[in-house]
């Protein structure tokens, strides 16, 4: 070999070498931060609580960040809130992670964000001592999406958002757990690229939903739904109509779905919607999926499940005498809008729309949904074939709910204005006129949540206030709602009711 | 010598580069030229096919269907108001991707166009708390067609109008395949933004300052054909004048004599539908005899086509001593050899405005303009402007607000001396309102969603038409009700 061959021979090793090591480079980055991959659950109860439907896509969250955030900025959780509990996440024993909240490996890190069981699932303690005891598919009585959200703007706009300040609060947590600080690669890219977007998100976000400081404040357990539908279309909220600024409401119970299906009844509170299976997307989409991002096979999964999940039994004694005393006035008075009982939910007007001047409720919500939000709507999911929403209509009433379960679904009325169900029985001006909301004892004379205290151990509950726009209690009540019968036919047809 | 070897290396790449070729004109042909039928349920009813079919404007005003998709979520405040496309007035029916008039075609990529119906198809609601019914062939009097042209040319001159951007909102609501994406990010979004921008120049006088805005549900139809077919420069004159049903054109007899268009611009419904339609392909047609086929079908459909039942109870009693009036009063040029031709405007003595607009000159010159696509038709009158069309009354409940430039909010309203018809009102509100005839103009919701109507700005006078103001109230309302049943 001449010098000049040897020379070309070396460059030829060394090429193919670089060339080697770029490729396994490649690959190793490729596998680091090209998974795509949600942490998945056998068990079907484990899937609606903790599992993905792909809102990490979009929304993810670092879970390290996750963790950070509430300690970091502990100052700004309500009250003197400790961790995500202060704004009514649920955890179960053992779990970092709040029921709702699914995690997923995704552009080289664990992300973490939300699923259904976030707004649909809840706690009930029998006494201030006992256990919570956590219910899937009820509704979330003690989550505060609103205060959830502000929290999460507060954080975004405070000095300390840094790559500096979150990246230390992370190294004392993990050095609190035991572990070895974060890897290097991930601290570069967390400190050069993921903590800023993160920040720029939270502010979009902020920024989209700014219409909400207008509202009267939500509470636990409530959720405007389709205002911040109006956000995602871009809709300018301040040419929005006066009347349709403001769709409160309670969160549903969510079980037992497929009979509903099966009768074609009326689905969300004005019955905008006798399609199961694009209510489910629609409400998919209010845990962060887009129409590219969403999981179909996992919300599949979530969907079947919830059509033949049974509404959890009542706990506590029922008095069975008093109970059969009750039936008979449930047969006269609610059948023929709620169903027969709370399996069985035929009847002639179940799952059907009722006009509002018969209905009387709060109109408020009926009016936040407009015929404009509806014909939006058939964009969403385009492009997806059958998928594109199709079935969205403006009602001009409330849609008639089936009561299963509805032991679990206090506070009453579509926007929870009525603590309990003995209280839904009077005529609304001796129903209470303020009440608080998101304590989970349980109220078994009255059924309902215990409405009548606003602390407990440090922490405040929120105090409803049926003045507020958006809030009444009227409705729902005359002779033909039962709120003229004796108290101890009311007395025996709450009863009746805890058999649901 | 040939190197045998060489030479089958030159066959060998001659034949990849023919097959690459081959391939890559059969990739460009389906992505960017490849018809596809309309889906069946398009062409399901004759109501169907009008209210979604293509007449084929896709090819040159076609925008690309994802471009059309996100532009109102990418600038809302270039709409008039909150409702993405629904603030435009659009008549859009619940659970229908696209609203009425707008089609959805795939030439090489999807793209979406307009037809006949966008600005024929009338909606009411027969009260607030109901949704609106759609009648196609109806007049749409909620359509804010100005906002809408200025809406296409506002987002092209963005700077926010670049691949960049817009693909990043598309990925948000679709995944485009790989292909799809380039295509899109480099050849459609800036060609549509082009041509778009090219339009501007024809869409001068809809950004005229000097000109009040047309409102809703007017089309200043002759400037547009003067800029558009015959692209002439802008000049002074102006006139809005109220989109008008297109039912029942079988009523006009271009043998008796009859004319169409409010001032008698054209000789029969086939020239009408033709230059109609050549306004919405903004081009010569891409295929001719498919062309002309979409037209044979229009003008059949809407020769047969009925105006619809007034929705309300009618009074039969009173309406029977309506028609006695009617007879006396109105027939002789609603319901007679008169019906369906000019009327000088000295004697109607209604808005002038509208006549200026258009001229002999530009009837001659659009003439050879249709004539060169290759296009036969009667084709449009080759004189000057001088009067407006007796109209026909059938649906004239639905055909709210009244006379060509829709200046008069409801029949009883009409039925005033000039001095006592409503010289502010709004435009475009929805709500029926059969006490007076026409749609809810006033009150805060008129005002919410209408436009607003000043008679006293440039081509919207109420005056003239002062017919049967004389009569005694008694007898208005029975002419009233008579006229609910026509």
């Amino acid at each position: 070999m001449s010098s000049g061959q040897r020379f070309l021979y070396r460059v030829g090793v060394v090429a193919v070498a670089a060339f080697a090591v770029l490729l396994l480079a490649g690959a190793v980055l490729l596998g680091r931060f090209g998974a795509d991959s949600p942490v998945d659950y056998q068990d079907d109860l484990d899937h609606f609580k903790y599992g993905s439907l792909g809102s990490e896509h979009e929304f993810g969250i670092p879970y390290w960040i996750w963790r950070a955030l509430p300690e970091l900025f502990s100052d700004k959780l309500p009250g003197n809130g400790t961790g995500w509990q202060s704004v009514g996440f649920v955890f179960e024993k053992g779990k970092q992670l709040p029921v709702g909240m699914s995690q997923r490996r995704y552009l080289g890190f664990d992300v973490v964000w939300l699923n259904c069981a976030f707004c649909h699932a809840g706690t009930v303690r029998e006494a201030p001592q006992s256990e919570p005891k956590v219910y899937a598919a009820m509704p979330a009585n003690t989550f505060d999406f609103r205060a959830f959200m502000r929290f999460l703007f507060a954080t975004g706009e405070d000095r300390r958002f840094t790559p500096q300040d979150i990246l230390l609060q992370i190294d004392i947590i993990r050095k609190r757990e035991g572990l070895r600080k974060l890897p290097l690669i991930d601290r570069l890219v967390l400190r050069f690229y993921g903590i800023y977007f993160m920040r720029e998100r939270i502010l979009t976000l902020r920024d989209r939903l700014s219409f909400i400081k207008e509202q009267p404040e939500w509470g636990p357990g409530r959720v405007d739904t389709f205002n911040p539908l109006k956000a995602y279309f871009n809709f300018p909220a301040d040419k929005l109509a006066e009347n349709e600024r403001i769709g409160t409401t309670d969160f549903p119970s969510i079980w037992n779905q497929g009979q509903r299906e099966t009768l074609k009844m009326n689905l969300h509170w004005d019955g905008n919607n006798v399609s199961l299976e694009e209510r489910n997307r629609s409400a998919a989409m209010g845990t962060g999926i887009t129409p590219p991002t969403g999981d179909r096979k996992s919300l599949k999964r979530v969907a079947d499940w919830l059509r033949n999940l049974a509404a959890p039994v009542y706990p506590f004694a029922i008095n069975k005498d008093l109970a059969a005393q009750g039936a008979p006035i449930y047969k006269n008075y609610c059948a023929e809008c709620h169903g027969a009982d709370g399996k069985d939910f035929r009847g002639e007007y179940a799952g059907k729309v009722v006009s509002i001047a018969d209905i009387a409720t709060d109109r408020r919500r009926l009016d936040s949904y407009t015929y404009d939000v509806t014909v939006n709507q058939n964009l969403i999911f385009a492009g997806y074939g059958d998928e594109r929403f199709s079935h969205f209509r403006k009602t001009f009433g409330y849609a008639n709910s089936p009561l299963d379960g509805v032991w679990l679904r206090a506070p009453y009325l579509h926007n929870g204005s009525v603590p309990t169900l003995r209280d839904l029985l009077e005529p609304s001006p001796q129903r209470p006129k303020t009440f608080y909301r998101g304590y989970d004892v349980y109220d078994q004379k009255k059924v309902g949540f215990v409405s009548e205290v606003g602390e407990e151990k440090g922490r405040k509950y929120f105090q409803y206030n049926t003045e507020e726009p958006g809030n009444s209690n009227k409705g729902h009540e005359g002779k033909r709602y039962g709120t003229a019968l004796s108290a101890a036919e009311k007395d025996a047809l709450v009863e009746f009711l805890k058999t649901f | 010598m040939a190197d045998p070897k060489k030479k089958n290396w030159l066959k060998i790449g001659l034949l990849l580069l023919v097959v690459l070729v081959a391939v890559g004109g059969a990739i460009g042909w389906y992505k960017f030229f490849r018809e596809e039928p309309q889906p069946d349920w398009v062409t399901a009813t004759p109501d169907m096919r009008f209210k979604y079919g293509s007449i084929g404007a896709e090819h040159d005003a076609g925008i690309p269907y994802w471009i059309f998709f996100v532009l109102p979520r990418m600038f809302p405040e270039k709409l008039p108001g909150p409702g993405g496309y629904a603030s435009l007035g659009v008549a859009w029916e619940q659970g229908q991707e696209l609203p009425i008039g707008f089609t959805k075609k795939v030439i090489g990529f999807p793209r979406v166009a307009n037809n006949c119906a966008s600005c024929h198809t009338a909606s009411y609601r027969k009260s607030v708390n109901e949704n609106p019914i759609f009648v196609p062939t109806g007049p749409n009097h909620t359509l804010n067609l100005q906002a809408f042209f200025r809406f296409v040319v506002d987002c092209a001159k963005d700077p926010r109008f670049n691949s960049a951007e817009i693909m990043r909102e598309i990925a948000l609501v679709y995944d485009l395949p790989f292909l799809d994406k380039m295509i899109y990010r480099y050849l459609l979004v800036p060609i549509t933004k082009k041509r778009l921008l090219e339009r501007e120049a024809q869409f001068k006088w809809v950004y005229h300052k000097q000109f009040p805005l047309w409102g809703r549900g007017r089309d200043d139809a002759m400037n547009l054909t003067k800029y558009f077919l015959l692209k002439w420069p802008m000049d002074d004159t102006l006139g809005p004048t109220d989109m008008p049903s297109v039912w029942n054109l079988k009523k006009y007899q271009p043998e008796k004599g009859m004319l169409m268009n409010l001032a008698g611009d054209s000789h029969d419904a086939r020239s009408v539908i033709i230059d109609s339609a050549l306004g919405l392909l903004s081009a010569a047609p891409h295929n001719r005899g498919e062309f002309m086929g979409q037209i044979d079908w229009l003008v059949k459909y809407l020769s047969e086509k009925q105006a619809p039942k007034y929705p309300f109870p009618i009074k039969e009693g009173l309406a029977k001593t309506g028609k006695a009036i009617f007879d006396s009063n109105c027939a002789a040029c609603h319901a007679s050899e008169r019906t369906g031709t000019r009327v000088p405007v000295e004697e109607v003595g209604t808005d002038r405005e509208r006549l200026k607009s258009w001229s002999k000159q530009a009837a001659i010159e659009s003439n050879e303009v249709v004539r060169a696509f290759g296009i036969e038709r009667r084709g449009l009158v080759e004189n000057e402007p001088s009067g407006y069309i007796a109209a026909f009354l059938d649906g004239i409940w639905l055909r709210a607000p009244y006379l060509h430039n829709g200046s008069v909010p409801s029949l009883r309203d009409l039925l005033k001396r000039v001095a006592e018809r409503p010289k502010v009102f709004y435009r475009g509100y929805d709500v029926y309102d059969p006490e007076n005839v026409g749609f809810v103009t006033q009150g805060p919701e008129a005002q919410r969603i209408g436009t607003k109507y000043d008679v006293s700005e440039r081509a919207s006078g109420n005056q003239g038409h002062e017919h049967g103001v004389n009569l005694t109230g008694a007898e208005k309302d029975a002419l009233i009700e008579y006229l609910k049943t026509l």
